[in-house]
């Protein structure tokens, strides 16, 4: 069975190529554009891995890493930050995300990058 | 001589020669008029007279004396002689007289009438005098004293003049100047002073300048470091940034510019201080820099969407054994490629500017850096063969992304800018306390006048701006990446014969 991936950016093109990228790796992948819908969506969909933004309204990418590190069902999900701000990656590792991928990102680096986390031991 | 003689009074005869002898030896012209004859006649005159006239005797006695002023009648010492003679009185003239040759000469007359027993004047006396070179002197200095005269008041009005000119532009500057004694007392300020500090130059003069204004707002340490410490070593010393919170006009970066005159006299050392604000400028520059900032970060969602949609169609293509789309996609990736270096280097420069860029140091072999930077821009490169010699066999302290950064920089540079050639040539080397890389190409070169400018934000050198598309931030990003590692960037290069950049960095001290 294929790894399910879930995707959280506010830009819709965004959203759409690293759709379109991972289900051509042969990820399962959903898509969501509105950040505050994340967490609830992780709880009922239960992907292996989360890909979400930094910069957004609603809720920013660090604030739902942060609050999801506090939820005991799902605090185990590995988390990439991909961000096009450079200075990101210390506010993502920070709030507790895994890893950081720079936009714009190499698909093949995003592959490795999504596999990479997924292999990891699962964090406690 | 005889008839002339014998109408003189009476002497003896031989008195008469020794008085005769005496007045020919006189240097003064001596001549008797006879004042009962009609015109009053010359009836003596002595040997210094015909000298002093260039007249023979023949030719003056029997005339009256006018015909010594010849045409210049309109003298006033004319009219004081003939009232003296009509009123048998002494008297004393200057009066212009002219020598046979016409020649004028200044004769200083002295005029005494002889009475006789009768108390009749019969006879007046003339004594004659040249004084012309006095005169001329005399003329001369007056000349001269009007001269100086004219002059000194020329003289005060242009200083009055250029007081007030200097002043004018003093008043007129958009800058606060302060004047001030060795002691920080405060001599003069202008008026821009005023206006922008909200003070009043009564409040000011006279005071030591960090006691001025209220609740001590002058009272601030970083100048009196500059006025008391930093200038009697630095002088003058030049933009020294002052940030203070002023009571009356709120938080204000300045700039100051300070110098002690070491001229001797009145004004050694007084303390000239100009003033700038730039608290203003600071803040556009801020919104400039965060504006940049803003627009890359937003250029960046687009490019990976491109970025992004490309390399996914050149994998498909790839795995269609596509070769007509796969030219494309691997021009399109390069150009992709291009744009990101450009968002990158604009983020940096306003970074830079704004001091955030940020560094992340870590031990490293400094030739392992040089080399995989050099297959790196190698492997995208198929027109020129990038040579690498000499090594430094050293572990460096630096931001390897940073250091990287510079060492792609300046190899596209040399790629770039050597269009006919096909070698880069790469020295590595250790000398003294720092490792050194000096990459060669063999381009177009870079003139004299610019080697130290194309080093400077947005600056590119005139006769590449035609021929080679950029934006002018490369050089000076990576200058400030070596810099932030003690290091020096520096360029060996004449016109038309290539160019040699080269960088050092201080080895890691163990």
């Amino acid at each position: 069975m294929s790894a399910k991936i879930l995707v959280c950016d506010d830009e819709q093109e965004i959203l759409d190529i690293t759709q379109m990228i991972l289900e051509d790796a042969g990820f399962e992948v959903t898509a969501v554009i509105d950040s505050l819908k994340v967490e609830k969506l992780i709880e009922e969909q239960k992907p292996d891995i989360l890909l979400i933004d930094l910069w957004m309204p609603g809720m920013s990418g660090d604030q739902v890493i942060k609050s999801l590190r506090l939820n005991i069902k799902i605090n185990h999900t590995p988390i990439v930050v991909i961000s096009a701000s450079r200075d990101g990656k210390e506010i993502a590792l920070a709030a507790g995300a895994d890893d950081f991928l720079e936009k714009p990102y190499d698909i093949d680096i995003l592959i490795d990058t999504v596999k990479k986390n997924l292999s990891k031991p699962l964090s406690a | 001589m005889r008839d002339s003689q014998d109408q003189l009074p009476n002497p003896s005869h031989s008195e008469s020669r020794l008085f005769e002898a005496a007045l020919d030896a006189s240097s003064n012209g001596v001549v008797i008029t006879d004042n009962l004859l009609p015109d009053q006649p010359i009836i003596y005159c002595n040997r210094a007279f015909e000298q002093l006239t260039g007249y023979d005797r023949d030719e003056i006695i029997g005339h009256n004396c006018r015909f010594l002023q010849s045409g210049d009648r309109d003298q006033d010492a004319r009219s004081e002689i003939r009232e003296a003679i009509e009123n048998g009185k002494n008297c004393q003239v200057e009066i212009r007289n002219y020598k046979k040759n016409g020649e004028m000469i200044w004769n200083e007359l002295m005029i005494s009438p002889v009475t006789n027993n009768e108390g009749q004047i019969t006879h007046f006396i003339g004594i004659q005098n040249d004084v012309s070179r006095r005169k001329a002197a005399e003329t001369e200095l007056a000349k001269e004293k009007e001269y100086l005269e004219e002059r000194v008041v020329e003289r005060t009005r242009d200083l009055e003049l250029s007081e007030a000119y200097q002043a004018s532009i003093i008043e007129t500057i958009r800058e606060s100047l302060v004047v001030l004694d060795k002691e920080m007392k405060v001599l003069s300020v202008n008026e821009h002073f005023c206006k922008f500090f909200k003070l009043k130059s009564k409040e000011i003069i006279g005071q030591v300048l960090f006691s001025i204004g209220d609740n001590g707002q002058w009272d601030i340490p970083e100048l009196k470091d500059l006025l008391l410490k930093i200038l009697p070593h630095n002088n003058p010393f030049e933009g020294f940034e002052l940030e203070n919170e002023f009571p009356r006009i709120g938080r204000k970066l300045l700039v100051l510019n300070a110098r002690q005159v070491m001229l001797k006299g009145k004004y050694q050392e007084r303390i000239l201080l100009a003033i700038e604000d730039i608290t203003e400028r600071r803040e556009i520059e801020q919104r400039k820099e965060d504006f940049i900032s803003i627009a890359s970060h937003e250029m960046k969602t687009p490019l990976t969407s491109i970025k992004g949609n490309i390399q996914l169609l050149e994998r498909k293509a790839q795995r269609n054994n596509d070769s007509e789309y796969m030219v494309g996609f691997t021009k399109a990736a390069k150009s992709i490629e291009r744009l990101e270096r450009l968002i990158d280097d604009l983020l940096d420069v306003s970074k830079i500017q704004s001091g955030k860029i940020e560094f992340h140091f870590t031990d490293f072999q400094f030739d392992d850096l040089v080399t995989e930077a050099v297959s790196g821009v190698q492997a995208a490169t198929q027109t020129h063969k990038l040579n690498i010699t000499g090594s430094s066999n050293t572990e460096i302290a630096g931001d390897y992304g940073r250091l990287e950064q510079v060492l792609i920089n300046l190899l596209n540079n040399a790629v770039k800018y050597s269009p006919s050639a096909d070698e880069v040539k790469i020295h590595i080397s250790r000398v003294s306390d720092y490792v050194k890389v000096a990459i060669t190409d063999s381009g177009v070169g870079i003139h004299q006048r610019d080697h130290k400018r194309i080093f400077e934000r947005f600056y590119r050198a005139e006769q590449i701006t035609e021929k080679f598309p950029g934006v002018g931030i490369g050089l000076y990003v990576s200058s400030q990446i070596i810099k932030e590692h003690k290091g020096t960037l520096w360029v060996e290069s004449e016109e038309g014969k290539g160019s040699v950049f080269n960088f050092t960095i201080p080895i890691k001290k163990k």
